[in-house]
């Protein structure tokens, strides 16, 4: 099999990037070993909410120049400060041309509410999810906090506490449906995944809104677990419709419905503008010749090749396997790429899980156009982007998707300027 | 106001719940204080070990003897907390079978059933053992779970008469005129101190009795001693592995519940380091090393948690150098020894001797209170433990899911019969790898005085599976909340401390699977939930 | 790339994403099933520590393997599932079970008095007696059994098969050689029109997929023995590539025997695999298909049947159809139709075989196919029975177009 471009890994990076190379002509492969990250997203995306010192960022533009100042090896800074605000716009366009609408401002964070009430910066958010632009307090006076019977992923008190103490007044309601009895019989698959079925059909709406209309008040808004609906996108819009009320949904624990819808959006996007999406395969091997990677194989395909002319590195980090811990160190295990990293394990690690930790700023060592080094040489035609780069932590900076989708863009310009 | 009891038993683990049941049975009144949750201590700290007494069987004949005689009556009166696999000594080809027939002598003059089995046979029986061994001995080794043991003991303690004061640390000794007449307690979780008033107080305090004994003025020489273990992610074996050789290292692999355990290392910590010890780099190597030596596969094998307990070793009166120590019971009489009235120390001892250690202390409760009652806990079946009732149980709650209803007979034995089980909501799963529902959850919260989520923890099990509490905690400490544990706010923080406390013991062996589940954890609440330890918000 | 396959401990390498749950098409229709997470990995930590976890509930599955494609961990939890059925399983097979079960069998037989047996099947009265005795639903349409075999067929073609110097061998299959030869003799067209020699092998069992769904694991592993014996002959002996029609039984002759059957296939499986595969990595290496110009243009939907997206291979069929100048492919989004072999044909599945294809059923209908093309022959019962569309193989198409 040939093609101008194989990207190994099909989360949000290497399917922003497969995007942008098949939308420019170029035939292009997407080999995924399972499902990604996106699954268990918060339905937002961060770009740059805090300094590697801690200190909080309200412009992403901004801060990114700060950046530069703190961490040189950060990829934002190796992409080129200069470059930042056009890479973001450029992954802004790519999520809306495949159908996944973010609203957000890269010169200004705007706040998304988190399970547990809190309010924390953000870039884009998911429409349809509950959103602020100031860091004190949502946008309306009073909220229906409605949940569904025996949901545990969503638990609603932790929200109207705080919700509270910044001047919102909370209502709860937990709300039943006939078919909401049915997967309650199974002990464990009473989650968002399946409860999001049942609005897929017409009927759960039709209730759903019934209940709203009973129970909203005199409420300014309605906020919803994030369950509504897996193959139908416009359940929210229905709703809205039909009790002519402002209607919003928070993020649960795992699985992440939008998530799963967004990784379904990107995927359907790419495949019919022509690209390839080989899901539950794994890359296994690879040839290479004069600096340059020729073919790779995989585990489905076995002997038949996967060849082209450039390849890219979208493997995450360890959760998805691009980086594999071992007792004796950190390696990228497809190609044997260069991996920074601290010499010894004891080093890896921060006794309070909830600081930075060292081990999330490992990843793979590239240069300046994101080739990947081996043996501190870059391979002509292979680039990493997304969480397997080193030098971020995308938790406590809050770039783990920027990151990822700038690092895309980057790329894919990269490989189409040659 | 203060209320007078006739003993004060200081101490939550194994030994201390031993005291205040056998003394309730006795008809003594009896009040328990822990200053923090049961079984925090060395109790829930250790292999979980239904020791045969093979073990101690060559070089201490006496310990050995309670140990065996202690592993029988475990089984009768508390058949829900015990396993009984069985257990193995093996002998690889660099101890060679020169110990063995020692060990075997020892064993059958301790009244230990031993009998040495064919490789092959041995084999057979335990699949995972090292397929280089040479010999290999049956004995009645078995696990026990420390946790349940524990809280039954507990139960029927208050059952009958007993009372217990969770988070209640002891401050001082209140003296009178020489004697130890009651405590002053801090209760840790309103802030308030109190003086409690009895007419015995026991020292139950493991490595910690060294600092209560001080408050009366009394010292024993103690030796802290860290022991660390891993915990394995399935069970690997379903017989107790041991080496057929002098007890050394990291020599013992247990299967306890979903899990096998090695453990364990040996060396001498400080007394100002046994609040909060962190196992080593090397620590966790060592374990790997010699562990692979009984079964090669843990060498791939998933690693849970690290974890470490401290054993509260006591060295011999007439040797003030210390280095002479005992590992049996020593049950100190202060009046005789050092002339302080209504004080007792009970310490050294193993888990596997806890009812023995409670009838000892008992019995000289009894003598110097004057009540003339025979001890019955070696009879009497701990709650939960009745074979008969079990069997209702079971049946009683056939249309649970079968993983579900199998999970919660084996935590609770007959007790499980108090899980609400009636309705789909109550039936849903709050830990899916360890099968706690919701129902399990409220009994443990409403009947089983849980306080946090380490607490709940040590009831039921959630958190403790593979996962490590990435989804169950934060449904956990929403029940929590909702059944008025705490407001929100103290749930969140819970939360935080809980996975704080599973990071502490994944961070030593934090690499493969674990670490990625680790990441996982991390991004769902740190990045989704935004979740924070205190000292961050403040900041 | 390090892949761990340690296979006894592989489900430990799950942490607990859910992933899998959000894909299993079982668990999303029947609250009786525990999904794939708690049956799987969850449940075999159980099962390790007592055999009495084990909950009958599992045979709910319908080992689609759609899990382990979702999984971001590698972890095998079909696999997983389906061993802890065979461990564990008490539930003992009935005599619908062995009806279902024993494809060649009753093929055999019925291909005899075909006529007969299609038009009693068909009947009321017996599928009545079928439905409440012998627990097949009388809803199910089974397939029709044809007059005379593909191996009878194959027999009067020796001679001029061995005209040609280059040779494959073809493991047809019980649904090829009892219910629609057709498909069989429009791969030997395929095959000879690229200069291709069909054998069969020395002797083909039913690659006993049935068997182990239904919980014959012994008779299954018997006949996966005579299959890979006779796999051995032609790979190693005669050196021929092993070709397949049907995605179900390549995907059991190549990963079921080893991981559920303990039948070691390590050396010849790789030469074992769909025809599909096989042509286009003929055509790419430059084969020719002579395309008749003529042929009447046809829009066609592609379904991947489930094992096809866990093999990885549906691009390969899908390659094809695209490389034929009268056709039209569209792609359906990859669905389970529910039939799952002999699952649907169940009365207690037949509810949950129905809810699970519908969302298929739909796209189908929707689409505005001719025809709807797949690898495997029992999504072609269940689409052909729950849609207006028929429902061809790749071959046919291709076959058709020469």
């Amino acid at each position: 099999m040939r093609y101008d471009s194989v990207i190994i890994g099909g989360g949000l990076s290497g399917l922003v990037c497969g995007l942008r190379l098949v939308q420019a002509g170029k035939r292009c492969a997407i080999i995924s070993s399972g499902q990604s990250a996106l699954h268990f997203s918060s339905g937002s995306f961060d770009l740059l909410s805090a300094l590697p010192d801690g200190e909080a960022v309200t412009s992403p533009v901004e801060g990114v120049k700060v950046l530069a100042e703190q961490n040189e090896e950060h990829p934002y800074v190796k992409m080129g400060v200069e470059r930042f605000a056009a890479l973001a716009a450029e992954a802004v366009a790519t999520l809306q041309g495949a159908g996944v609408e973010v609203e957000g401002d890269v010169a200004k964070n705007h706040y998304r509410l988190t399970p547990m009430g809190t309010l924390k910066p953000t870039w884009l958010t998911l429409s349809g999810y509950v959103r602020s632009e100031s860091a004190e307090a949502l946008p309306y006076k009073s909220v229906l906090l409605l949940n569904a019977e025996g949901f545990l992923d969503f638990y609603a008190q932790f929200i109207s506490d705080e919700l509270r103490k910044t001047g919102t007044t909370c209502r709860i309601c937990n709300f039943n449906l006939p078919a909401l009895e049915i997967i309650r019989n199974n002990p464990t698959e009473m989650r968002s995944a399946n409860i999001a079925r049942i609005f897929d059909n017409e009927q759960a709406v039709e209730a759903l809104s019934q209940i709203i209309s009973r129970e909203a008040g005199e409420c300014e808004a309605v906020l919803l677990p994030a369950f509504l609906g897996i193959e139908r996108g416009d359940v929210l819009a229905r709703l809205q419709e039909r009790c002519g009320r402002t209607i919003r949904v928070v993020a649960t624990l795992p699985p992440s419905v939008p998530g799963v819808r967004t990784q379904i959006a990107l995927r359907k996007a790419f495949e019919r503008a022509g690209g390839v999406y080989m899901l539950g395969d794994t890359a296994l091997g690879f040839e290479e010749s004069e600096g340059r990677i020729t073919k790779i194989y995989t585990q489905n395909h076995g002997n038949i090749a996967i060849e082209a002319d450039d390849f890219v590195l979208a493997t995450g980090s360890y959760f998805s396997q691009g980086l594999v811990a071992k007792r004796e160190g950190v390696v990228e295990p497809l190609f044997g790429s260069d991996v920074c990293q601290s010499e010894s394990r004891g080093e890896w690690y921060e006794r309070d899980l909830f600081t930075a930790q060292p081990f999330e700023k490992f990843g793979v060592r590239s240069d300046a156009s994101l080739r990947i080094l081996r043996g501190g040489k870059a391979v002509e035609n292979l680039y990493v982007i997304g969480a397997g780069l080193a030098g971020f932590n995308p938790v406590k900076e809050g770039c783990g998707a920027g990151v990822s989708m700038l690092s895309a863009v980057y790329v894919s310009d990269n490989i189409l300027k040659k | 106001m203060t209320k007078e009891y006739d003993v004060i038993i200081i101490g939550g683990g194994a030994t201390g719940a031993g005291v205040a049941r056998d003394c309730a049975l006795r008809g003594i009144k009896p009040l328990l204080v822990e200053r923090f949750d049961i079984a925090t201590g060395a109790t829930g700290r250790n292999h979980g070990l239904l020791h045969s007494g093979a073990r101690y069987a060559v070089n201490d004949h006496e310990s050995a003897e309670e140990c065996i005689r202690e592993n029988m009556i475990l089984r009768r009166i508390a058949s829900h907390c015990v396993d009984e696999t069985g257990g193995l000594f093996i002998s690889l080809p660099e101890d060679g079978l020169e110990f063995q027939k020692k060990f075997i002598e020892s064993c059958l003059s301790a009244g230990i059933y031993a009998e040495a089995i064919d490789p092959k046979e041995a084999l057979l029986l335990e699949p995972s053992a090292n397929p280089a061994l040479i010999g290999a001995v049956k004995v009645p080794d078995g696990s026990v779970d420390p946790f349940r043991l524990t809280t039954a003991n507990i139960i029927d303690a208050k059952l009958h008469g007993a009372e217990v004061l969770t988070y209640h640390e002891v401050e001082e000794l209140i003296m009178e005129q020489g004697r130890v007449v009651g405590v002053k307690v801090l209760d840790r979780k309103s802030g308030e101190r109190k003086e409690i008033r009895s007419r015995i107080v026991v020292n139950a305090g493991g490595i910690w009795g060294h600092n209560i004994a001080k408050k009366a003025g009394v010292t024993i020489n103690m030796l802290p001693a860290k022991g660390s273990l891993l915990i394995f992610g399935h069970r690997v074996n379903n017989v107790v592995l041991n080496r057929c050789r002098k007890p050394a290292d990291a020599d013992i692999l247990v299967p306890g519940d979903t899990i096998s355990l090695i453990g364990t290392t040996s060396s001498k910590v400080l007394f100002d380091e046994v609040d909060n010890m962190y196992v080593t780099a090397d620590e966790v190597d060592l374990l790997l090393r010699e562990g692979a030596m009984l079964a090669p596969s843990l060498l791939h094998t998933r690693i849970l948690r690290a974890y470490a307990g401290v054993r509260p070793l006591v060295a011999s009166d007439d040797d003030p150098s210390g280095r002479s120590v005992s590992r049996g019971i020593v049950v100190l009489d202060h009046a005789t020894r050092d002339g302080v009235e209504g004080f007792i120390t009970i310490t050294g001892g193993k888990l596997m001797t806890y009812r023995l250690m409670g009838e000892w202390t008992t019995d000289l409760i009894c003598k110097k209170l004057a009540v003339d009652a025979k001890c019955t806990t070696a009879e009497r079946p701990l709650p939960g433990s009745s074979p008969q009732k079990r069997e209702q149980t079971s049946r009683k709650i056939h249309a649970v899911p079968t993983m579900q209803r199998e999970s919660s007979l084996y935590r609770h034995g007959d007790m499980a019969e108090r899980v609400e089980t009636s309705t789909s909501a109550k039936r849903s799963l709050v830990c899916e790898c360890e099968e706690v529902s919701v129902g399990e959850v409220e009994y443990a919260i409403n009947a089983l005085e849980v306080n946090n989520l380490v607490d709940l923890r040590r009831r039921t099990r959630v958190g403790m599976g593979t996962c490590q509490g990435e989804l169950c905690a934060c449904r956990a400490a929403g029940l929590m909340a909702e059944h008025g544990k705490y407001c929100t706010r103290r749930a969140k923080q819970d939360l935080a401390s809980f996975l704080n406390e599973r990071w502490k013991g994944m961070a030593p062996v934090a690499w493969g699977d674990t670490l990625r589940e680790s990441e996982f954890t991390m991004w769902l609440y740190d990045g989704v939930c935004g979740l924070t330890t205190k000292k961050e918000e403040e900041k | 790339m390090i892949v761990k396959e340690n296979s006894k401990n592989n489900f430990e390498q799950c942490i607990k994403c859910t992933v899998c749950t959000v894909y299993c098409p079982v668990a999303a229709v029947n609250p009786l099933y525990p999904g794939p997470k708690q049956a799987g990995p969850d449940g075999e930590r159980l099962r390790l520590k007592r055999p009495e976890f084990y909950d009958e509930a599992l045979k709910y599955c319908l080992n689609c393997k759609r899990c382990e494609v979702a999984c971001p961990s590698n972890v095998r939890i079909g696999d997983i599932i389906q061993t802890a059925r065979i461990n564990h399983s008490k539930s003992k097979p009935g005599l619908r079970e062995f009806t279902l079960a024993n494809t060649d069998l009753v093929g055999s037989v019925a291909t005899l008095a075909a006529p007969v047996v299609n038009a009693t099947v068909g009947l009321k009265p017996v599928k009545a007696i079928m439905d409440k005795v012998v627990g097949i639903d009388h809803r199910r349409i089974f397939p029709k059994y044809s007059q005379g075999t593909f191996e009878g067929w194959m027999r009067k073609q020796r001679k001029a098969q061995s005209t040609f110097e280059k040779q494959v061998a073809y493991f047809h299959g019980c649904y090829v050689n009892y219910n629609n030869p057709p498909l069989g003799q429009a791969f030997v067209r395929v095959m000879n029109a690229l200069g291709y020699g069909v054998q069969l092998l020395d002797k083909e069992k039913c690659c006993g997929v049935a068997l182990i769904s239904n919980g014959f694991i012994k008779q299954a592993r018997r006949q996966a023995e005579v299959n890979v014996r006779s796999i051995r002959t032609a790979v190693l002996e005669k050196q021929l590539p092993v070709l397949a029609t049907s995605s179900t039984c390549t995907f059991t002759l190549r990963d079921e025997y080893p991981h559920l059957l303990g039948v070691d296939n390590h050396d010849v499986r790789d030469e074992v695999e769909l025809a599909v595969r096989y042509i286009y990595r003929l055509v790419q290496q430059g084969a020719k298909l002579p395309f008749k110009a003529d042929a009447p243009k046809i829009r066609v939907a592609y379904h991947t049947p489930c094992h096809m997206e866990k093999l990885g291979w549906s691009s390969y069929s899908i390659e094809l159809l695209k490389m034929i100048p009268s056709v039209e492919v569209t792609v359906l989004n990859s669905q389970c139709c529910g039939i799952a072999g002999t699952y649907g044909f169940k009365k207690e599945n037949y509810e949950t075989s129905q809810a699970i294809g519908e969302g298929l059923f739909r796209q189908i209908e929707a689409s505005g196919c001719d025809y709807v093309v797949t690898d495997c022959e029992t999504c072609k019962w269940q689409i052909e029975m729950s849609t207006s569309k028929r429902v061809l193989h790749p071959l046919e198409v291709l076959a058709q177009a020469l």
